[in-house]
């Protein structure tokens, strides 16, 4: 009975096959034809995949060549920089970059993931937390170059910061909020529903439920957007170029000190750097380095996530 | 129907409660419109909870209309119903975890040994803690198997290792699991089996030596073996716990729960009420109601 069924299904089925595509010729032309569109559209695809792998590995090459070739050594890395003379160093460059990171990541983490729990755990849809994200989405579009004008007035000159490391931290903080910000809520929203009712119904307050199980389960994702925006701190130079300082000779200290991160010294061997006989070398070995601090930062990010992953069996 | 009517009613089935508390429970033939019948709705010993015509509201919408029952005290009962009947808001009702759902209201009476637990000055913290919940999904945290139970302890605020070493020890064996997990203790919970996660999930809520548990389909995403162990879990519990179960399975109800409370909605959209209300036995062998009757006979549901 059943198998009968069966074919008298498969037969009524067929012709209706047999009327969307009339002639067994012309149905393998189709086929044919879909068949080489396909082939081609995969060669274009791998393609353009190719070109921007090549196109990235040329960026990196050239610029770890030029650097690698010439300059990068431990003693060009912690080495004293100098003026009208050949064969300086750039160690106050590396502290300043560093320095510059630290504080602002400083600042700009507990802003951002305060800002982030409140918009995901408080403040619901309402609109405060549209009118935040509405901000925070304009603002990461607002060119790099714009805060550092804005930090120039405000906190170099109005405010009497100076150039200095402090002033600096203060306009990249702005300038990051938003990505740490986001980045932050995003973390926080993917950590299941089912915990924090676990976590309430076990008689924890709202707070006590976000310190114990909201935060720790949303830390890989914070960490990683805090890793990956100090990458781009380091790898700032507008911003940095009207804040902070372009050359400096010794290590700074203090916040308040002026500084040079990395990126606006290369910056200023390359439009000014007459002073220095052999500012291609020193531009190109600072470039190498920088290019791999961020690097490293990158897999650093990825590696804290795993890591974390491993430790508590959660995946996201 | 006003809140100031409700208030007349309940203050009403209360001085009835006080009445009939000497001899086991009888219920008040006055509160008319009152669908639920008893048969013979003798509860022993101590009512842990006792609900007075309460209702639930998520904003405008009716999800429970006046459920009067008492929820007996070291006992298990047991919420069956179709889908949709509000089972598992009813749960929600009892720790206040409805809470969190935007716009919810509860009328009505909710009394956990003789205090309104939606009486404004009550400790939403404490009464969870003295309620503990069981989901229907394990859920334990990311955390590793110890961690899990000691959360609760610490926050509490106990931190004493040696204390906490005790408690989640004592709390994995009640929850019998402690067997299982004792060389395991320092590895991540999500590791463990689902049946395993779900002991796990309850050993969490007993380290905080919880008077009441609400399970909320507990066993719903387990295999029968694992379903099993629970059931067995909670036969041991009831000694020491006041137990409220919601399952959609009616064998798991009539194996392991004194108590059986059948809701049901009229049509889509209706409140839920609480048609029956009594011993298991009673209403699995001679339900008073037909609906219940027909329900348990698998006639629809």
């Amino acid at each position: 009975m059943a198998t009968r069924e069966k074919v008298g299904v498969s037969t009524e089925v067929r012709p209706k096959l047999r009327e969307e595509t009339p002639s067994p010729k012309e149905r393998g032309k189709r086929r044919s034809g879909q068949f080489l569109a396909d082939r081609a559209a995969t060669v274009v695809i791998w393609a353009f995949a190719l070109l921007a792998l090549a196109l990235v590995a040329l960026v990196l090459g050239v610029i770890l060549w030029n650097g690698l070739s010439t300059a990068l050594t431990p003693s060009f890395v912690f080495g004293k920089p100098q003026a009208m003379r050949e064969g300086g160093g750039i160690w106050p460059m590396v502290v300043s970059s560093f320095y510059l990171a630290a504080l602002t990541l400083l600042l700009v983490i507990p802003l951002g993931v305060g800002a982030a729990i409140y918009m995901s755990e408080f403040a619901g849809e309402g609109r405060v937390a549209r009118l935040v994200r509405f901000g925070a989405d304009s603002l990461s579009a607002v060119p790099s170059v714009v805060f550092g004008i804005f930090g120039m007035v405000v906190f170099v000159i109005y405010l009497g910061l100076g150039y200095s490391l402090l002033a600096g931290a203060l306009t990249l903080t702005l300038l990051n909020l938003p990505t740490v910000m986001r980045s932050a809520e995003e973390a926080v929203k993917s950590v299941p529903k089912s915990y924090r009712e676990a976590a309430l119904a076990m008689g924890c307050t709202r707070w006590e439920t976000v310190k114990k199980v909201v935060l720790p389960v949303a830390m890989p994702g914070i960490t990683t957007g805090a890793i990956l925006s100090a990458g781009r701190i380091v790898g700032e130079s507008a911003a940095v170029i009207y804040t902070v300082g372009l050359f400096v000779r010794k290590v700074p200290w203090s916040p308040f000190q002026p500084a040079a991160p990395m990126a606006a010294n290369i910056w200023h061997m390359y439009t000014e750097g007459a002073l220095v006989p052999d500012w291609f070398r020193v531009a190109s070995g600072e470039a190498a380095f920088l290019l791999i601090v961020v690097l490293v930062l990158n897999l650093l990010a990825r590696l804290a996530a795993s890591v974390v992953r491993r430790k508590t069996g959660y995946r996201t | 129907m006003t809140v100031a009517e409700v208030r007349a009613r309940t203050a009403e089935s209360r001085s009835q409660h006080e009445v009939v508390d000497t001899g086991g429970i009888g219920r008040s033939s006055s509160l008319k419109e009152l669908e639920m019948v008893h048969n013979q709705a003798a509860v022993d010993g101590e009512a842990k909870f006792r609900l007075g015509s309460m209702s639930l509201y998520y904003g405008e919408r009716k999800i429970l209309e006046d459920i009067t029952m008492d929820i007996p005290e070291r006992k298990i009962t047991a919420i069956i119903g179709p889908s949709g009947c509000g089972k598992s808001s009813f749960l929600r009702c009892l720790n206040r975890m409805n809470d969190l759902v935007e716009g919810c209201r509860v009328e009505g009476e909710v009394l956990l040994d003789g205090e309104d637990v939606y009486r404004r000055e009550c400790d939403v913290t404490a009464l969870r803690q003295k309620v503990g919940m069981v989901f229907q999904k394990p859920n334990p945290f990311p955390k590793t198997v110890y961690e899990n139970v000691a959360f609760g302890p610490r926050i509490l605020g106990i931190k004493e290792r040696a204390q906490l070493d005790e408690i989640v020890e004592s709390s994995l064996k009640k929850a019998a699991l402690w067997e299982e997990v004792r060389d395991k203790l320092k590895e991540p919970a999500l590791a463990l089996s689902g049946g395993q996660q779900q002991r796990l999930c309850i050993a969490r809520v007993l380290a905080v030596e919880p008077e009441v548990i609400l399970l909320d389909e507990p066993c719903s995403a387990l295999d029968p073996i694992a379903t099993q162990r629970i059931e067995d879990l909670l036969s041991e519990l009831r000694e020491k716990y006041t137990i409220v179960i919601v399952t959609h399975n009616m064998q798991q109800a009539a194996r392991i729960s004194d108590y059986t409370a059948f809701f049901l909605i009229g049509c889509q959209g209706d409140p839920g009420r609480l048609v029956e209300f009594g011993e298991t036995g009673t209403i699995f062998t001679a339900p008073a109601d037909e609906r219940t009757e027909r329900y348990i006979t698998g006639r629809f549901g």
